[in-house]
């Protein structure tokens, strides 16, 4: 359906607006991650900096551990992301498929995690951890992590493998093929998009979480990024602006690199083509 | 094969007698298992034990017992006005979080979803609230609200909308606002991305169908494209919920609760409650609190969602 | 059919867990023995000089001590105490603990502190004055070391104030010559002063030592709540410059005090009232040719000002008491906390390093007046009271907001302030 060339201008101030708002803070940072204290300073700010240079860049560097910290934070990230995938996807479609018993019980607890303060949980979860000598490991935190990005990413799986007509599936049944290879072949690429929506949550609420990794965490060469990047404030509300910036801008590329390469997996042509068929 | 020949096959099969009840149980607990044991250990067990402790009188401290008191952490709660004015404050930030910034990203997925050119730039500049670290985003926003020198203030002069600069975070009347603006600029991005994913889904030959049938793009949005995102919108749209209910982390760096209290989140308050003075007990009955009533509120919202798919 | 796997299954998650459990503790033992021995000091340095002296100290102890190493772990201001709650719960606080004492007071009433009267040497308790030993003892027992005290000082732009004819010499500064100072120099547009009180309680209970304010009555639980015409002296000083003589930015009312210093920058005002430590700031952030100052100490009826210095501890559960207290005492010596507070722009606990510091800078960048409002410093009664977080959170700061945001008067904040307490005893 072709649209109107005025609706078309329309959509894309429309877009233009959103996108001024949504990065605006982000080029601010940018420009800010270039100027010296100095310019934070002065009444007027502008936009560009007056002489950027890049000594905030060599001071966050230079903070002890912040390379190792996003790396940290990547490990950790990835195998979540990964582990919440493998274990979420037929825990989603039980839960959207099947009548079971454990249903209620699940979206149960799913409901409650996601709404009891999760900062009462930390002490019982560290409690529990170090017995079992999971504390201040990269697997503890891992696992920790893992089990609690599951109630989300089963609460959208569930969404979005519910959206998938059941159909289908019959159909696929009826032609004779098992459960597994229906999941796999008909199921799964019609829930990519879904699929991708949710690992980028996970990804990200991995590698922005804080609470958990600052009591869980004790080595310095284990800390995460978000841990280090509290560093750069002081007491009484003193901010090292520049090199926070400066360091900001070194974590917040690696996500947008990751985004950028998997927004386009998030089309999904498939289905107008199954039932037709 | 027509959608009506499915769908007769498919009702005979269910008509069996007996037809696969007790099979899907099983099958259903061999999907659940490999996450079971971490899922219990940590968190169905620590979540317990956090929900018990509001019925105790743990406080922090070395050697300190901790007794079953029952209700009388929540007889104490009724009368916290406080309390309440954190979740009175707490609603509004809520609804006003959720709602606004749901209609902002459907706006804006709807548009991603279209032939724009530059589209995937658009998508991943539309991300970047995501990518950047919370303690970042706060102290960033701090800064483009700076009375004094932050960019906000300073466009707005020079489009001559106010003659003196505004201290927006620190203004009895235009903290909670501009608070709130901060908490959709935070949440877009998912929301976006999570609608863009469902769009993403919906059938385009129903659309062509209804051009054919000479309907209006509103028509066609009302009477496909939202029922088709249903489940969506409303998976999304109560995990905003429920999350921005819960979110402490933005607004304690932004405002701590202030000036006055007036952005103090119930969250907020809980994790002063128990990490500034200690009484976890208190905090948790806080949180037990929050927990009914959410789900009380949350309950009418999902009935037919938590009912449904058979 | 699918009995097998689920068994399977369960069989391997039992000896997964069960393999995590029985990997030997190897970290555990060898905490009898008499050989190396090694400490985790977790630091809270913030500013580039003061990590780089910390480390320094560790270094030179670490070469001193092959017995006793220590090792420095970096923390921050921001998430310490939400360790340290995690920590005291789960055992594993650090051995040397960085803190401040309002903070870490909380956790002494806890019982998660060692006392360390028995272990620090008499130097180093002769050296740091009594009113500040107070306030990090409790019932007789030393729960901490004080190293580094802030305090609030006048900071004026030099140029302005030589232009409106502001004397700035003299031993201290009155507050009815603060007010008359800030009038004058409100002309043109520009104001007289810029106060940061986005966070006023604290401001206000220090302060309130210069006339003698108590807030508090007793100690421990059994504290009542004071609130007379003393206590309420500053706020109704500060109050009276912003909105009766006009010569304090209202704007910086609500402003936190790094906040404010872009404004001072800019002349648009030409005093402002901070931290100390604001200093270090002013000197990185401050456009070339920016000529500041620091004027005299504030004086009410007298000089006083609540002490709240950083501290070092050692928890109650510590296995190296005796070891941890050993670099501690080594960390208050003259030459250590002189590079520490230098670093820092705060003032040290002794004479001795404060003496060192005027030596090595010359007292410039008004290090003179800074050194010289540090001896005045001594504990206020609200510090030994317990719940005043709770206070200071629910009551004290909105009030004080309100206040002066010039939407309660005196009256109302005077009764909220006391029925305050009240309430977050009950």
């Amino acid at each position: 359906m072709r649209t109107r060339p005025a609706t078309r201008v329309a959509q894309y101030v429309a877009v233009c607006c959103y996108l001024v708002f949504l990065a605006f803070p982000l080029f601010w940072l940018i420009s800010s991650s270039l100027k010296s204290p100095q310019e934070f300073a002065s009444v007027t700010p502008s936009i560009l900096p007056k002489h950027p240079d890049l000594s905030n860049f060599t001071d966050a560097l230079e903070e002890q551990g912040l390379v190792r910290s996003m790396l940290n934070s990547l490990q950790i990230s990835v195998a979540t992301t990964v582990l919440v995938l493998i274990v979420s996807l037929p825990v989603a479609y039980a839960l959207a498929r099947f009548r079971s018993r454990l249903r209620p019980i699940t979206n149960g607890w799913i409901l409650v995690s996601q709404v009891f303060p999760v900062i009462l949980i930390v002490i019982p979860l560290f409690m529990i951890l170090r017995p079992l000598h999971l504390t201040n490991t990269i697997p503890g935190v891992v696992i920790v992590y893992m089990v609690w990005s599951m109630p989300f990413a089963l609460w959208m799986l569930q969404g979005y493998v519910s959206a998938v007509p059941r159909e289908l599936e019959e159909a696929a049944s009826v032609d004779g093929a098992s459960r597994v290879r229906t999941i796999v072949l008909i199921v799964m690429p019609l829930l990519r998009p879904g699929l991708i929506a949710t690992a980028m949550f996970t990804f990200i609420s991995a590698w922005n979480e804080f609470f958990f990794a600052l009591v869980l965490l004790q080595d310095p060469d284990l800390k995460t990024l978000p841990l280090v990047l509290a560093r750069f404030v002081g007491a009484e509300g003193q901010v090292q602006f520049g090199p926070l910036a400066a360091a900001s801008v070194l974590a917040t590329v690696p996500s947008l690199v990751f985004f950028a390469f998997l927004q386009r997996r998030l089309t999904s042509g498939l289905l107008s083509g199954a039932v037709k068929g | 094969m027509s959608t009506d020949a499915l769908r007769a096959r498919a009702s005979n099969r269910r008509d069996r007698p007996g037809g696969g009840r007790p099979k899907q149980n099983r099958e259903a607990i061999f999907l659940f298992l490999p996450a079971l044991l971490p899922v219990l250990l940590l968190s169905v067990y620590p979540l317990l034990r956090g929900i018990a402790l509001g019925f105790t009188d743990a406080r922090a401290g070395l050697n300190v017992d901790t007794n079953f008191i029952w209700f009388g952490n929540f007889g104490k709660l009724l009368h916290n006005d406080l309390f309440w004015d954190s979740f009175r404050i707490g609603l509004i930030w809520t609804l006003s979080v959720t709602i606004l910034q749901f209609v902002a990203a459907l706006g804006l997925a709807l548009l991603l979803n279209t032939n724009l050119k530059f589209r995937g730039v658009a998508r991943t500049l539309a991300l970047i609230p995501w990518a950047m670290p919370p303690v970042v985003v706060a102290i960033m926003w701090r800064l483009l609200l700076h009375p004094t020198n932050g960019p906000v203030n300073e466009i707005l002069q020079n489009l001559h909308l106010t003659d003196h600069p505004i201290n927006f975070l620190g203004d009895f009347s235009t903290a909670l606002p501009a608070v709130i603006v901060v908490g959709i600029w935070v949440g877009m991005p998912m929301t976006t991305v999570t609608l863009l994913a469902g769009l993403q889904g919906i059938d385009r030959s129903l659309y062509e169908a209804a051009a054919v049938d000479g309907a209006s793009a509103w028509h066609q949005f009302w009477s496909i494209t939202l029922p088709q995102l249903r489940t969506v919108i409303v998976a999304i749209t109560s995990l905003d919920m429920i999350w921005n209910f819960n979110s402490f982390g933005l607004v304690y760096v932004l405002t701590a609760g202030g000036p006055g209290g007036k952005t103090m989140l119930p969250m907020l308050f809980a994790y002063n409650e128990a990490f500034r003075y200690g009484n976890f007990g208190m905090a948790a009955a806080m949180g037990d609190v929050m927990v009914v009533i959410i789900i009380v509120f949350l309950g009418f919202y999902l009935r037919n969602r938590l009912r449904s798919e058979a | 059919m699918l009995r097998k796997p689920i068994i399977a299954l369960l069989a391997a998650s039992a000896l997964v867990t069960l393999a995590a459990c029985g990997s030997g503790d190897a970290s555990s033992g060898g905490s009898g023995s008499t050989e190396k021995v090694t400490l985790k000091f977790q630091s809270l340095a913030f500013q580039k000089t003061t990590v780089a002296a910390t480390k320094k100290i560790v270094a030179d102890w670490n070469a001193a001590n092959p017995n006793i190493q220590v090792e420095y772990v970096q923390g921050s201001w921001d998430s310490v105490h939400d360790q340290l709650v995690t920590q005291f719960q789960g055992g594993t606080a650090p051995d040397i603990i960085h803190d401040e004492s309002a903070d870490i007071t909380g956790f002494s009433n806890q019982g998660y502190l060692a006392d360390l009267s028995q272990y620090l040497s008499q130097e180093t308790k002769d050296a740091v004055p009594q009113g500040v030993w107070d306030t990090v003892s409790s019932d007789g027992k030393v729960f901490a070391a004080p190293t580094l005290l802030q305090s609030y000082v006048v900071f004026g732009n030099s140029a302005l104030l030589k232009q409106a004819g502001v004397s700035t010499t003299g031993d201290a500064l009155t507050w009815d010559q603060l007010q008359a100072d800030a009038k004058k120099l409100t002309a043109g547009g520009k104001y007289g002063l810029g106060w940061g009180l986005k966070s006023p309680t604290a401001t206000v209970l220090n302060l309130g030592m210069n006339f003698d304010a108590a807030f508090f009555e007793g100690t421990g639980r059994d504290a009542k709540a004071k609130i007379g015409d003393a206590e309420l002296e500053v706020p109704k000083r500060i109050n009276a410059m912003a909105y009766t003589d006009k010569s304090i930015d209202p704007t910086s009312l609500t402003q936190s005090g790094s906040d404010i210093l872009p404004g001072f920058f800019g002349g648009k005002y030409a005093m402002i009232v901070g931290g100390n430590y604001a200093a270090q700031q002013i000197v990185e952030q401050a456009p070339k040719g920016f000529q500041w100052e620091v004027l005299p100490p504030l004086k009410g009826t007298s000089e006083k000002q609540a002490a709240n210095p950083q501290t070092l501890s050692v928890p109650a559960e510590g296995k190296h008491i005796k070891e941890s207290a050993q670099f501690i005492d080594y960390f208050m010596k003259a030459d250590n906390l002189a590079a520490v507070g230098q670093g820092d722009w705060l003032i040290p606990t002794t004479q001795a390093a404060r003496d060192a510091i005027e030596k090595a800078t010359g007292g410039k960048n008004g290090w003179t007046q800074t050194l010289a409002s540090g001896a005045e410093m001594t504990k206020a009664p609200f510090q030994s009271v317990e719940n005043y977080p709770k206070w200071k959170d629910q009551i004290a700061t909105p009030a004080l907001q309100e206040f002066f945001a010039n939407k309660i008067d005196l009256a109302t904040l005077g009764k909220k302030l006391n029925d305050g307490w009240g309430q977050v005893n009950s």
